[in-house]
Parts: structure tokens; sequence; C-alpha cells
């Protein structure tokens, strides 16, 4: 058999021939991670880890607590009173909840783009250079590149390079999404998190967005919270499924899609009564 | 896994479509029984009518597998199934193909029974005869078995599929090692012997396709893909099978 072939024949023979998460860099580890609003708890022993330059879904029915547990990972939480967290986060081995965390340093590593796109009432230039000023750079040199840069990133370059003084809010709603991204990104954060990024766009602007994130998981790690099912299947490499605050199975997309292990998993993505 | 579960979407029209697809497929696999069946009495009694209703047959599954085909990409394009529903399509068009190549493999048979008929002998009088019926006759068992298998989503069986394919590589083998020797100095058209190693290959192709089947439907059952499981990871997997069931 020649060795192309003997390569052919023992990929074929193994079970697991999709990605493991034994095999990835990790960038986040959560370990029995509780959250309560109040005396509800909303997050229930979550442990899991989240690969380094993958893209990792949350799924899950409304309230099963996705999004917070994704606001977890920029400690967004910490602005609501009531809440209270137990367990333990740590980012690339750095402990997020630690009392010596600034959590402003934090969010600057770990960017975040929410449902509705929301840029500042400014120009395209100064909407992606606000968190470059914000971190006290005033280098027009600097700041032209990172802005030219973020926005390629973003795949918006080529749309607004001429008007780059126009103000922001003139933009299409998939435009504006793009310079939310280019803006979290020009920080050049180590994770980026997505709160139903396009909940609020068309067809044609969410596949311009998806495509934008299989480009940026090459320089981030991404987490996307979505309740669109085919959005997770399509752009995720790991998918985790939540259900009443517990993180109910969490493996490589190809398996949960087609070969989910836990029956509350295939109920849900099958569309089933459970 | 029940086959009620594929009921029990919130869509109905999704459950609809889900049943559908399993009734059209026993449905087809019902029309290639029938064709074995045929092949059987016609190999057996040299009847020509059944021979030709093979032909007939075959045309209606034909029709059988551009529908499922149908049925299958619109519920791809329209209701994007996943997990078990999608394994179901998938497995769905490849059981179509399976039964509409074993549906081929008894026009092969059948012709063998048509060219005799023409040349005014039986096909017993043939070197192999006795196993081209094994082999009709095994592949027709194999078959009801993986449908019955299909139509309760039951793994039970798919061991004794396995080992009667097996059985029937032998049983094929012996039969061509006996047409092999009867080349020589026989006095019978070579033409028809020809024809009998034709039906001796397409009978136990049937088998091998009736083993697809099983490997779909583990595959629908299980998420498993066994296709390329060597033999003491495939007992190891059946062994585990069976316990749990």
């Amino acid at each position: 058999m020649s060795e192309q072939a003997q390569t052919v024949s023992v990929t074929l023979d193994r079970d697991d021939r999709g990605m493991t998460l034994e095999s990835e860099k990790i960038a986040i580890e959560v370990k029995d991670w509780n959250l309560y609003y109040g005396t509800k708890q909303a997050l229930n022993s979550v442990n899991m880890v989240v690969p380094e330059n993958r893209v990792t879904s949350f799924i899950g029915p409304s309230g099963c607590g996705k999004s917070t547990l994704l606001r977890c990972f920029n400690r967004m939480n910490d602005l609501i009173d009531i809440v209270n967290v137990k367990g333990e986060m740590t980012l690339h081995g750095d402990d997020m909840y630690s009392k010596q965390m600034d959590v402003a340093a934090l969010r600057r590593r770990v960017g975040m783009v929410f449902q509705k796109p929301n840029p500042f009432p400014k120009s395209i230039y100064e909407n992606v250079a606000y968190g470059l000023r914000l971190q006290g750079i005033s280098d027009k040199t600097v700041l032209d590149e990172t802005v030219e840069w973020a926005l390629k990133g973003a795949g918006l370059w080529n749309e607004v390079k001429d008007r780059l003084n126009e103000n922001a809010l003139g933009m299409s709603g998939g435009q504006q999404q793009r310079l939310c991204i280019a803006r979290a990104i020009a920080i050049k954060p180590e994770v980026l998190l997505l709160d139903e990024p396009t909940s609020a766009l068309d067809p044609i602007s969410t596949l311009a967005i998806e495509e934008l994130i299989f480009e940026l998981k090459k320089e981030f790690t991404i987490l996307i919270v979505t309740h669109n099912m085919q959005q997770a299947a399509r752009v995720s490499d790991y998918t985790a499924f939540m259900y009443m605050g517990e993180l109910i199975e969490y493996t490589d997309t190809d398996s949960l899609f087609t070969n989910p292990q836990k029956k509350r998993t295939e109920d849900y993505i099958t569309g089933r009564y459970g | 896994m029940e086959r009620q579960e594929f009921k029990n979407h919130i869509s109905g029209q999704l459950n609809q479509n889900l049943e559908g697809l399993f009734n059209r497929i026993l449905e087809m696999g019902g029309l290639v029984e029938r064709q074995l069946e045929h092949v059987i009495t016609a190999v057996q009694n040299g009847d020509l009518a059944l021979a030709k209703e093979v032909f007939q047959l075959d045309k209606v599954i034909n029709r059988e597998e551009i529908e499922i085909d149908r049925l299958c990409a619109s519920v791809l394009a329209r209701q994007q199934p996943a997990a078990s529903d999608l394994r179901l399509i998938i497995m769905g068009i490849r059981i179509a193909i399976d039964l509409e190549r074993m549906g081929d493999e008894a026009v092969k048979v059948a012709k063998l029974v048509v060219k005799m008929h023409a040349a005014d002998m039986r096909c017993n009088v043939l070197p192999g005869y006795n196993g081209l019926v094994e082999l009709v006759v095994g592949g027709h068992a194999m078959l009801k078995n993986v449908l019955d298998s299909f139509a309760r989503l039951d793994l039970s069986m798919v061991r004794s599929v396995f080992a009667d394919e097996e059985k029937m590589d032998k049983v094929f083998k012996n039969a061509i090692l006996e047409l092999n020797n009867s080349f020589k100095g026989s006095d019978i058209d070579v033409e028809l012997l020809l024809e009998m190693v034709n039906a001796l290959r397409a009978s136990e192709r049937v088998t091998d396709h009736s083993e697809n089947i099983a490997e779909s439907i583990v595959y629908l059952v299980r998420g498993r893909d066994i296709r390329q499981m060597d033999s003491d990871k495939l007992h190891e997997f059946l062994t585990q099978v069976e316990a749990e069931i």
C-alpha cells in the first residue's frame, strides 16, 4: 500500500476524525462556575475550557444562561448589583475574578460586540480609534495604521476608506455591526465575545459577518451566543448547549449537530418536544 | 432510539416528511423484496412471466429512488434537519441507492431465466445452480432482516446480517469454482455459462447491498459509521450494542 493510501486508511479507521478539545491550546478555563441574580441561581456549576483561535458557540433556549455566561467572560455582570458569582475563571492562566484583576484591563483583553450595532455618533475613523485613544495612543501614524488594519480585519476597509470622516450612523446596519467589530479588534484583544451579533441584520449582512468570524479566528479566540442554530453550525468549531443554567453538552460542532450524546441536546436541535 | 421520536417534532410538517420518508423507504424495500421473491420462483420453476415481472418492478423501483431523493432534498433545503433527523436523511439517500442497485442485480438474474427459456432449458441444468438458489434465497432473507431492522430501528439482527454475508461470499466462491471447472468439456453453450456467472455475481451483490443497508441503519440509530471498522472493533461495538438492547 502506498504511503498516501496508508494515511487515508489510518484516517478512516479513526473513530474521532473531528476536532477534540483535548488537543487544543486553552484560552479560558471555567471551573465550577455559579452565578446568582439575588437568590435565583442562573448558572449552575459550569465547567468548560475555551480553545484558543477557535470559534465556540453557545446555544440553548431563552433564559438558559448563555448570554449570562458570555457576560462573565469580561465581567460585564459586575455592572449588575444583585449578581454574585462563585467558582474560578482564568484567561490564559490569569484569575479573571481575583481582587488584583483590573477590570478595565480585562475588558481590553476580552472585547465584546452586542446584538444591536451601537456605533458612537462620531466619524467612522473616530469610532475605531476610540479604544486606542482611551489607551493614550495619540500618534497619528499609529492610529491611522491601526484603524486601517482593524477596518480591513472587519472586512469594511474597501467600503469606507474614502469616507472615514463621515458619521458612522449613516452606515447600513450590517456595516455598523462590522464597524463595531473593527472597534472591538482595534485594541487587539485576546478574546472576542459576540452576543447575537447578527440577529438584527439581513441574511446577506449576516453571511458577511459569519465570513468575517471565520477570518477573525486566525487572530482571536471567539465566543458567540446565537439563537440561530444553523449559524452556530456554520461558524463554530465547538458548540456548547445550555439548558436552565447548566452546560448540558459541549463538544466539536460536527459531533453535536450530527450525533449529540444527550437526549436534551437532541430534542433541542431537532426541535422536538422535550 | 424509537421510531416514535421522529413524530415528536414541534414542526408537524417535519414529522409528516420524515414519516413519509420512512414509509417510502419501506415501500421501496418491499418492492425489491417482491422482485427477489419473483427471482427465486423464476429461477426454480423457469417461470418467464415472473422473470418479466422483475423487469417491470425495476422501473417502479427506479422511480421510487427518484422520489426518495426528491423528498430528502426538500427536507434538507426547507427544514435543515440535525442530529438523528439529519442522519435519517443521509441514510435514506444511501438506502435508496442500495435498494435501486439491488433491483438492477435482480434484473440480471432474471435475464438468465429469460435466456434459458429462449434456449428451451431450465436453470437447474447449469453448473452453479444450487449456489445461485442459495444466494438469491439468502439475499432475500437478508433484505427482509434489514427492512425489519429499519422499520423497528432495532440493531439486534445486525450481527447475523454480517455473518450471513460472509456465508454468502463462500457460497459464491464455491459456485464460481464449480462453473470454472465446467467450462472445459461442457456441452452447454458458453454464452449461457457466462450468463450464469453474471447471475451469480449479481445475487452476491444483493447480499453486499443488504450489508450496506445494515451499516446505514447502525449509523441512523447510533451515529457511528462502522463501514471501515476492523472485525475486532466491530465485534466489540456490536457486543456493546447488543448488551444495551
